[in-house]
Order: structure tokens, then sequence, then C-alpha cells
């Protein structure tokens, strides 16, 4: 019996340790990850799920804003026309590299004035074709049905976890 | 976010290449040749403008004139090169469209041309593999020009856009005399292609 006792005292020992560790870290889950941990090369999951959009990993929905239908995900991926980061260039396609300089630094567009993307202005850029200063993009460019989660992944993908890439 | 470009600078273009084409022509600007500008832009092509005939070397090996190609038939034409991750692979899938809602195109004399703009790259193995890729069927076919002659096309049916990388998108519709007559718009729905095929 004593050593039975004694295996259970060492389990009830290790629950509560247990239950003090997880009371620990629970606070912790809700909260995002440092900057600093994203921009150190830790991937989480929203950035990769958004590097699965870009590169097509994950379907895209997307259309030509004149079409009634959509097109295959495998010719609306992102990744079909712009580079992403510091990632390998896509050959012969003039589409703009997609960056952090690029999307958030202050610049003219298209002819209109100096302007910048934040997360919701660059969904309704793929959703409606509209650039931040209310320019319309080419009609070349998809417009995509998507969520606000993946749309937002998209953007962390670009923007805030280089490290990822 | 594929920058477009400036108006101005597309103007200026469309003067350019209406200009060399009536120099390729050996005709002295007209008066109507005005409408070329249009033609350039999108839209009717009014007076219909005969399309140069190059040598072109289609997917199966042979060469054959372009006008040989393209008399007698109702044809939609548009550029693409088979090495194009861009907006190639969109072009396909608008000509798939087409063949999906012409069942009996070539009963009706109608048929689809893919012109490659990379005339050194698009070998016709690399032409036959693109009409596989899209699953095209008997009336689609795809040439590559003679690599001399691409200007003249480009001319014609490149809507000023001379870079590879940046080709125009448009489709031109071709009547059965070889005459280009209708530009769309870039990356016209299938449906309207279909439309305006029917009607030349």
């Amino acid at each position: 019996m004593a050593p039975r006792l004694r295996s259970c005292a060492m389990h009830a020992r290790s629950i509560g340790l247990r239950v003090l560790l997880t009371g620990l870290c629970v606070p912790l889950v809700g909260m995002p990850a440092p900057a600093s941990m994203a921009r150190a090369g830790t991937p989480d999951s929203e950035a990769l799920r958004g590097e699965a959009l870009f590169t097509g990993k994950a379907d895209l929905i997307g259309r030509i804003y004149t079409h009634r239908v959509d097109l295959p995900p495998a010719v609306v991926r992102c990744g079909n026309c712009h580079a992403a980061d510091d990632g390998p260039p896509v050959p012969r396609s003039l589409a703009p590299r997609l960056n952090q300089d690029l999307l958030i630094r202050m610049q003219p567009r298209r002819g209109g004035p100096a302007s910048a993307y934040d997360g919701q202005k660059f969904c309704t850029l793929l959703r409606r074709g509209l650039d931040p200063a209310f320019v319309l993009i080419s009609v070349e460019m998809p417009r995509y049905t998507i969520e606000d989660a993946d749309c937002q992944a998209l953007w962390r993908y670009l923007n805030e976890s280089p490290g990822t890439k | 976010m594929i920058e477009e470009s400036p108006p101005n600078r597309l103007r200026r273009r469309v003067c350019l290449s209406a200009a060399a084409w009536a120099a390729v022509m050996g005709a002295a600007p007209r008066p109507r040749a005005h409408a070329a500008v249009t033609a350039a832009d999108h839209g009717r092509v009014d007076p219909p403008l005969p399309v140069p005939d190059v040598p072109v070397r289609c997917a199966d090996g042979a060469t054959q004139g372009l006008a040989a190609l393209l008399r007698g038939r109702a044809t939609a034409l548009h550029l693409m090169f088979t090495g194009c991750s861009t907006v190639c692979p969109i072009q396909g899938v608008i000509f798939q469209r087409v063949q999906e809602l012409i069942p009996d195109q070539r009963e009706r004399g109608i048929q689809l041309l893919s012109v490659s703009i990379d005339p050194f790259g698009d070998t016709p193995a690399a032409l036959a593999a693109w009409l596989q890729r899209f699953d095209a069927h008997a009336g689609w076919t795809a040439v590559a020009p003679k690599p001399s002659y691409l200007d003249r096309l480009l001319e014609l049916f490149g809507q000023g856009r001379q870079a590879v990388e940046n080709h125009a998108t448009q489709v031109s519709i071709v009547n059965r005399r070889g005459e280009l007559v209708f530009k769309t718009q870039q990356l016209p729905a299938a449906d309207s292609i279909a439309e305006l095929l029917r009607k030349v």
C-alpha cells in the first residue's frame, strides 16, 4: 500500500504543478506575440496562413471584375505576379514586389496623391480594386472574395513577419 | 497591383503605333486612319484593318502564312507567351471557356488563335503544351511568328505595349477576310468573346 500511497501523492503533486503552470500560461494565450518574436523568424499561424494564400497552397477566390464567374484558384494566386518581401522574383513580371516599404510608406501611387496601406485599405484593394488614394487599379488584377481573417493573414505575412518567409 | 500606363503615355503610344502601322502598309496616313487610334484602344475597328501576312510556326511544327490561317474563319486572337505566369494563364482560361460556350465552333467556322510574342522561347512543343494545359479542342491553334515579323503584329494587336512582360491582354476579332474588326477591353469575359464571334 505504501508504494501506492506514495505514487498517489506524487501524482497529486504532479497535477498541482500542471495546474499551476497552466494557470500561468493561460493569460499569455490570447496575447499577440511581441513583434520582436515575429521578426525573429518565429512563424505564427496567421502568417503561415497568409503565406499559404499568397503562394497558392491555400485557395483564393477571385475573378476579373468584368466577368460573371470566378477564375480557377491556380490563376489568381498573388504569387503568380508578385514577389513577396525578399523572396524570389517572379520571372517576366512587372507587378511590384510586395513588402513593408511598398505598402506602408507614404508615396504617390498610380498618379494619385501620396498614400499608404493599412490592413483595412489592403482588404479594400483586394476586394474592390481601390487603392488607398481611391484610384482604381488595373482591370488585369483579380478582385477577391476574401474573409477578414484571410485578408489579415495576407497582410501579416507581407508586413509583420518577414522572418517567416 | 499591376500599374496602369498613364493615359497620356498610352495615347502617345497609340498615335505612334497608328503611324507605324500606316508606314508598314506603305500608305500615307489618310483621314480615316484616325480610326486606327480607336482600334488601338478598344471597340469596333472602322475601317477594318488587314492583318499582315507574316509567316508563323504552328504547334505542330508547320510554318504557314498568317493570312491563310485566318481566311474563311471568324477568329478570336490573343497575344501570350508560354513562360508567362501572370496574365497568360487567365487568358488561357478565358479561351477555354469560349470553347465551352461554342461547342459547335468548327461548324460555325470559328477559331481561337493564341499568338506568341516570345518567338525564341515558344517552340512548337511549348505551344502544344500550352494548348494541352487548357484542354484545347480542335479549332484553337497556337502559333509563334518568325522573330523578325513580331513587331508587325505588335503594331496591330499590341495596344502600344511593346514589352513582353506588359503585353496587351485584349482579344482581337478578325473577320473571315482576315481583317481586324474589333478589339475588346483587357481580359474580356468569355461570353462577350463568344457573342462577338457569333456576329462576325
